[in-house]
């Protein structure tokens, strides 16, 4: 508080240390948002005119530097210790405005934000007296809370400096990488036996056409040389306790099985009897029980599928002693960590029996099978062939799963359709497409698409490439989506697929073909129990979501758990690196100083009026967040509820039951919840232009 | 004059978004930054937009917290209306010669409260942020939201009246100000240097920037800016409010002829955009947008694509040949269209509003000044562009941002995150000879 | 006071100064101070007259619209002119001087 001030209370009779309201009230236009509807300068006016409020502006841009400036000032020269901002949603600039009270010397919650923008502006369109008086009656009620404010101080704790990082894919062994980098302890868990999730699929990528595994290899080698990152493969999050800076986190994790590598591998495999489906080449293909994901795999060991070992034994037989143990159990154990990285990837959409003639007929797959097909480490050793004969026609057709129309494609599960575009899969396409000319120079390609989306840098290329390759490009309306049939036997070729171009007189074409190719889109992988864990949400396309693209584009709405790569949403490798790098940057600066600072709207304790009744600790959905103790004072032993901070979400479930009133939210106190209340059912002074 | 000395772990070149944000990431893990930028406010381009996609929140409220926020971080120095002289590696660091271009205003004695800006007698056209359509006074505070709001002459326009030193209450004009060398002695250096639009001259066929009511896209921003030149969407010629306003994609973008083969990655979504928000603006105004394909890539984008569509804009696929205009200056555009049923026929249509949706070119030439490679498209090239996009070929040398290639601000700033982290990585490294890691390594890889 | 004296002899040199080091600009300058003020003058006479549009202006001062569009935009940043409204078509806004301007 200035000195100046201070005298002036004096002056006025009061103790500066119980000082006297004194109220800036800062109504912001939001550049129109806000003032086109809300006669901002009006509200200030009129709720300049309530006792207390010492100063009322209103202001095109009250988070600019000017509009923080204006609140500054007020707050150094004017005496003002209480500040309350009509504006945008609290979510923008809560933190924002905390930092300008900051700054100018007071107590950052002795500030209430009213949100003129969602609440009002945005609802009332076309009834701007009305909302203007809603405007006023609202920020009148924070002018009653915040007389009642009272100064608060965050709930400060020590925090793990290690980081947990769920999902090793290229997202997230890039998070690790710079997490350990900068110093922080980092534990890495992934569901499958071996790391770099998708990207080792594919046989090589855009846009610089490098091979895909020997990039990823340059990086899992960057990270299994840095000592802080431990990780566990064939592992998966069972369950978490705690809060930002200090989760417990129980991991479970399968066993392998084998241990480590041994000379005759391929001679175990090859005595496995059961034959399964292989996943790495998405069923292009069959592998043993006993199997190793793919050729340069890390770890590089054998894996044992358990659901399919019948434990017959005969790979223990050819095998060195010791090293395949088929009695071994999943083991779980704890970490602790003060933050948490969700890196858990995506999917391929799987399309629907008879979607364009998928699983219907044989010649039918989907783009990421293409990659297997033409990988020289695939099932056809990278030949374009398809059931013995060299493929001559293919047909290559976007959007399948992406970009649906509610109506015109089938709903998932939940009964929503994809409505979002993959992003990849257009420049995924065109980069096979070119792929394909190599392999088969003669081959007649035809690109089936709606729009095509070559967006980032050197995309384009492929697009010019292609139609420089002869690749035939068609476009077809999401309302019309191509058919794909059965020839007659006779035909050359066994599929044909009916589109309606639009870039040639939008004439029906039949093409025949002798394969087909599902350019399918992305779908986040499940992780419900992830989400249950750590009270994370999705948005409406299921992957999970960010609290705002802009201002925190990482962080969820739960502090210290952060999104990295295709988790959040479609992305191309270089996204997801940047994404997890991001993730990476957020998660440092959140731990790195090994304390967190969490919110002080916790339950509290009076203990002049808590009789120690019990109901509190009855009725919190918290675990280990209010609990009675046993005091003793002159000689008399009583119990009294004790609030754990830490654990407290500040629900004021308690404050409800408390037979004694002992209890309050800070912050949120009920006398400030009455004053609130009162002040909305009172009389609004008049206000020009209320006629 | 005395060199000031600064010295920082990161030094950010360029004050967008981007490099805001790299700024403050790194500031934010304890790093001390020096952040210079050319300009007289930080902000970059963004600073100039209306509302952003995909979510329509009003630029100012995304953009000046942020700005705010830079100024006032304890860990970042900020150097607005800087120039960087040179740049010289020592040992594991670097030393960069700045220039502080004299503002002919005493920045710690301006309030920005404009009185001198009242009183100055001259207007003349804003080129910076207003493309000329409108004025500033020769002294004058660039914008109302500028960081640091601060006066700045515009000496090669000044009559030496005098006026605004009798008018500024706290006597900060001083046309005798010099340009203040700095030296900044840094361990790393993040190039955020942003991008240009296509010059609205660059194509002959859409008028070569003669016909008054064709913009580009950067224009309208402005137009529908509640800061901008004429606080409403007006067409330049006079002053009406269009009635049927046009949008030409890929101008200057995925266009051989011009050497810019790429796409450019924003146009497409905030001529989207644009149109909605004109939608509002001139509820009976007819919007038609003449696309080859509509890259509405991101998260939400072919959502809120639909929901434009929805809203009755026109979307028309056919390449906008060329643009002329009649006797009362309205644009006449000549495109070749493919209609609903596929055929293909030229015809021409009469607007009253061309938007020419200019793409991205590479800013502030990153290559001579700091010696990195850039691609055939003029952005930086990186040498591992998948996994390792803000790392440069020069050791302790970061991009971010549109340095790199077009990309929007939630990719930005995605980058920023990613620059940050890539910095960091180096400062704790050896070669950037930074401390030790804190704790020790436990036992690291566990197979099983 | 003698320092005000002193120092406002000491700013007059200043500016002497300064004009002659930057002869040529301030040269040019001056040309388009001139100009602009006879055109704002000419701009702000037919405005007393009632409110008007670009084109309506354009044509009372026998300038072109972009021009008057300009200097009219200028105008409204720096509070002379004002927005009364729109003409009978409703294409146009319709432009006034302000209280103060007046
Ligand atoms: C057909 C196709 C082609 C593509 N081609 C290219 C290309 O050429 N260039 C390019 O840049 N991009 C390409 N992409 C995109 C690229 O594959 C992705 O950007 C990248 O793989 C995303 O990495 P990620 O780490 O986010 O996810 P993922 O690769 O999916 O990794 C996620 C990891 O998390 C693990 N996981 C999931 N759930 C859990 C859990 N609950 N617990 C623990 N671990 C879990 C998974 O097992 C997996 O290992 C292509 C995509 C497709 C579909
Ligand atoms: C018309 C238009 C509308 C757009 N609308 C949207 C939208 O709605 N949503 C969205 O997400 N994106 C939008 N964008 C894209 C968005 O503008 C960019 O993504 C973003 O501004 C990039 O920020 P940046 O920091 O990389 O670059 P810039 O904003 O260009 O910043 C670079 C900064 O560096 C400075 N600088 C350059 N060289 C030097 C040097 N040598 N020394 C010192 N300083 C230097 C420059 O002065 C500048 O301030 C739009 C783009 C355009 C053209
Ligand atoms: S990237 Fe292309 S193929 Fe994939 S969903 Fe988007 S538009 Fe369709
Ligand atoms: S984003 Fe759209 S308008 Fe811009 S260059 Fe790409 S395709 Fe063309």
């Amino acid at each position: 508080m200035p000195e100046e001030n201070v005298n002036k209370q004096a002056q006025a009779g009061q103790n500066p240390k119980d000082e006297e309201p004194r109220i800036g009230v800062y109504v912001c236009n939001c550049g129109g948002n806000i003032g086109d509807v809300v006669k901002c300068d009006m509200v200030a006016q009129t709720l300049g005119k309530l006792p207390n409020v010492t100063v009322a502006h209103s202001n095109m841009f009250m988070c600019s530097d000017p509009g923080q400036k204006m609140i500054a000032d007020d707050i150094k020269e004017k005496g003002i210790n209480r500040v309350v901002i009509g504006a945008c949603s609290i979510f923008l600039h809560e933190q924002t405005f905390r930092r300008t009270l900051e700054r100018a010397g007071l107590n950052p919650y002795l500030y209430y934000h009213v949100g003129l923008r969602e609440q009002v502006s945005w609802v009332h369109h076309g009834t701007p007296k009305e909302a203007t008086e809603k405007s006023i009656r609202m920020m009148a009620a924070g002018i009653a809370k915040a007389r009642n404010m009272k100064p608060l101080e965050p709930v400060r704790l020590p925090a793990h400096r290690h980081a947990l990082v769920i999902g090793g894919g290229v997202a997230g062994l890039r998070s690790a990488l710079d997490l350990a980098r900068r110093g922080l302890q980092v534990t890495l868990v992934e569901k499958s036996h071996y790391l770099g999730g998708r990207m080792a699929q594919w046989e090589r990528v855009f846009p610089t056409n490098e091979e895909a595994r020997p990039l990823l290899k340059r990086l899992i080698d960057q990270v299994l040389a840095e000592p802080n990152i431990t990780i566990h493969t064939g592992a998966q999050v069972a369950g978490a306790k705690g809060y930002v800076g200090n989760y417990t986190v129980t991991i479970r994790q399968q066993p392998r099985g084998v241990r480590g590598t041994f000379p005759n591998e391929q001679g175990v495999m090859d005595v496995c009897p059961i034959k399964q489906r292989c996943e790495f080449n998405y069923g292009l293909s069959t592998r043993k029980a006993i199997y190793r994901p793919y050729k340069e795999c890390v770890p590089e060991g054998l894996v044992i599928d358990w659901e399919h070992c019948t434990k017959c034994g005969e790979c223990v037989q050819v095998a060195p002693e010791g090293m395949i143990n088929l009695e071994e159990e999943a083991h779980e154990f704890t970490v602790e960590v003060g933050a948490v990285v969700l890196a858990t990837g995506f999917q391929p959409y799987e399309p629907f029996y008879g979607e364009m003639g998928w699983k219907e007929y044989p010649e039918v797959i989907t783009l990421p099978q293409l990659h297997r097909l033409l990988d020289d480490e695939g099932p056809s050793d990278g030949k374009f062939y398809w059931n013995g004969h060299p493929v001559r026609n293919v047909a290559l057709i976007h959007c399948v799963g992406s970009r649906q129309v509610e109506g015109v494609h089938r709903a998932q599960m939940d009964g929503e359709v994809n409505n979002y575009c993959s992003r990849v899969c257009c420049t995924a396409s065109l980069s096979m497409a070119s792929l394909i000319r190599q392999k088969a120079p003669d081959a007649k390609i035809y690109e089936i698409y709606e729009d095509i989306r070559a967006y980032g840098r050197w995309h384009e290329d492929y697009y010019t490439r292609a139609s420089k390759n002869n690749v035939t490009f068609l476009r077809y309306y999401a309302e019309e989506i191509p058919e794909v049939r059965r020839a007659d036997e006779k035909a050359e070729n066994p599929l044909l697929v009916k589109v309606r171009d639009h870039l040639t007189w939008g004439e029906e074409i039949e093409i025949p073909v002798d394969l087909v190719v599902l350019s399918v889109g992305m779908m986040p992988n499940p992780v419900q129990d992830l989400m249950e864990i750590f009270k994370v949400t999705p948005g409406s396309d299921r992957f999970l979501l960010e609290v705002h693209p802009k201002l925190r584009p990482v962080e969820t709405a739960v502090n210290g758990v952060v999104l990295a790569g295709t988790a959040q949403g479609p992305m191309n490798i270089q996204e997801s690196c940047a994404a997890a790098s991001a993730a990476a940057a957020k998660v440092s600066a959140l731990i790195e100083q090994a304390k967190v600072e969490l919110e002080p709207y916790v339950a509290h304790v009076d203990p002049d009026q808590c009789q120690g009744s019990g109901e509190c600790v009855k009725v919190c959905p918290q675990e280990e967040a209010i609990e009675l103790k046993t005091f003793s004072e002159n000689g008399r032993t009583f119990q009294r509820a004790v609030v754990t901070p830490a654990n407290c979400n500040g629900c004021g479930v308690c404050v409800s039951v408390c037979p004694n009133r002992a209890l309050d939210v800070q912050g949120w106190r009920l006398d400030e919840y009455e004053a609130m209340v009162e002040a909305i059912a009172a009389d609004i002074p008049a206000w020009e232009g209320a006629a | 004059m005395p060199t000031e000395h600064i010295k920082v772990d990161a030094l950010v070149v360029g004050g967008g978004i981007a490099g805001m944000q790299t700024a403050l990431d790194l500031g934010d893990q304890g790093y001390q930054v020096a952040l210079v930028e050319r300009q007289s406010s930080i902000g970059g381009k963004m600073i100039d937009l209306s509302k952003v996609f995909p979510t329509l929140d009003c630029c100012s409220c995304i953009t000046t917290p942020k700005m705010s926020a830079t100024a006032h971080h304890d860990n970042i120095n900020l150097l607005t209306y800087s120039e960087i002289e040179s740049i010289n590696r020592n040992g594991n660091g670097f030393t960069v010669q700045v220039t502080k271009k004299p503002r002919y205003v005493r920045e710690d004695d301006c309030t920005g409260c404009r009185s001198c800006e009242l009183v100055c007698p001259l207007e003349v056209s804003e080129d910076e942020h207003e493309f000329g359509r409108t004025s500033h006074r020769i002294v004058y505070v660039p914008f109302s939201t500028a960081v640091p709001q601060k006066a700045v002459v515009d000496i090669d326009n000044c009559i030496f009246c005098g006026k605004c030193i009798q008018a500024c209450p706290s006597d900060a004009i001083d046309f005798t100000q010099q340009p203040e060398p700095v030296e900044i002695e840094t361990r790393s250096i993040v190039l955020a240097t942003g991008f240009e639009t296509t010059p609205i001259d660059a194509k002959k066929e859409y008028g070569a920037g003669k016909l008054r009511n064709v913009i580009s896209g950067m224009m309208m921003e402005r137009l529908l800016a509640p800061t901008g030149p004429y606080g409403r969407v007006l067409r330049p010629s006079d002053g009406k409010m269009p009635a049927s306003i046009a949008y030409v994609q890929c101008a200057g973008s995925r266009d051989q002829t011009l050497g810019v083969t790429y796409c450019s990655r924003v146009c497409c979504m905030y001529a989207i955009k644009q149109a909605m928000l004109l939608s509002g603006a001139l509820p009976l105004a007819e919007i038609t947008i003449y696309y080859m394909d509509i890259r509405t890539f991101g998260k939400g984008y072919e959502q809120f694509y639909q929901n434009a569509k929805a809203m009755g804009v026109e979307f028309l696929k056919g390449k906008v040949a060329r643009i002329t205009e009649d006797a009362d200056q309205n644009p006449i555009v000549r495109v070749e269209l493919i209609d609903e049923f596929g055929k293909t026929r030229v015809t021409e249509r009469q607007h009253d509003l061309v938007v020419l949706s200019v793409g991205l070119l590479p800013g502030g030439n990153p290559q001579a000044k700091f010696g990195v490679p850039v691609g055939e498209d003029g952005f930086i090239q990186v040498p591992d562009y998948n996994v390792f996009p803000a790392v440069t070929s020069q050791p302790g040398i970061f991009v971010t941002g549109t340095a790199l290639g077009p990309m929007d601000i939630v990719d930005s700033i995605m980058m920023a995150g990613a620059a940050a982290s890539a910095t960091a990585s180096y400062l704790e490294s050896s070669n950037g000879s930074g401390k030790e890691a804190q704790s020790q390594p436990e036992r690291s890889v566990e197979y099983a | 006071m003698t320092t005000t004296m002193e120092a406002k002899k000491k700013r007059t040199e200043m500016l002497v100064e300064m004009r002659k080091e930057h002869r040529d600009t301030v040269q040019k300058a001056q040309e388009l101070l001139k100009a602009q003020q006879s055109t704002r003058k000419v701009l702000e006479r037919a405005l007393t007259g009632g409110p008007h549009s670009v084109p309506q202006l354009a044509q009372a001062v026998n300038m072109p619209a972009h021009e008057v569009l300009w200097h009219v935009a200028g105008m409204k940043k720096y509070g002379i002119v004002a927005e009364a409204g729109t003409d009978e078509s409703g294409d146009y806004y319709l432009y006034r001087l302000t209280k103060e301007a007046a």
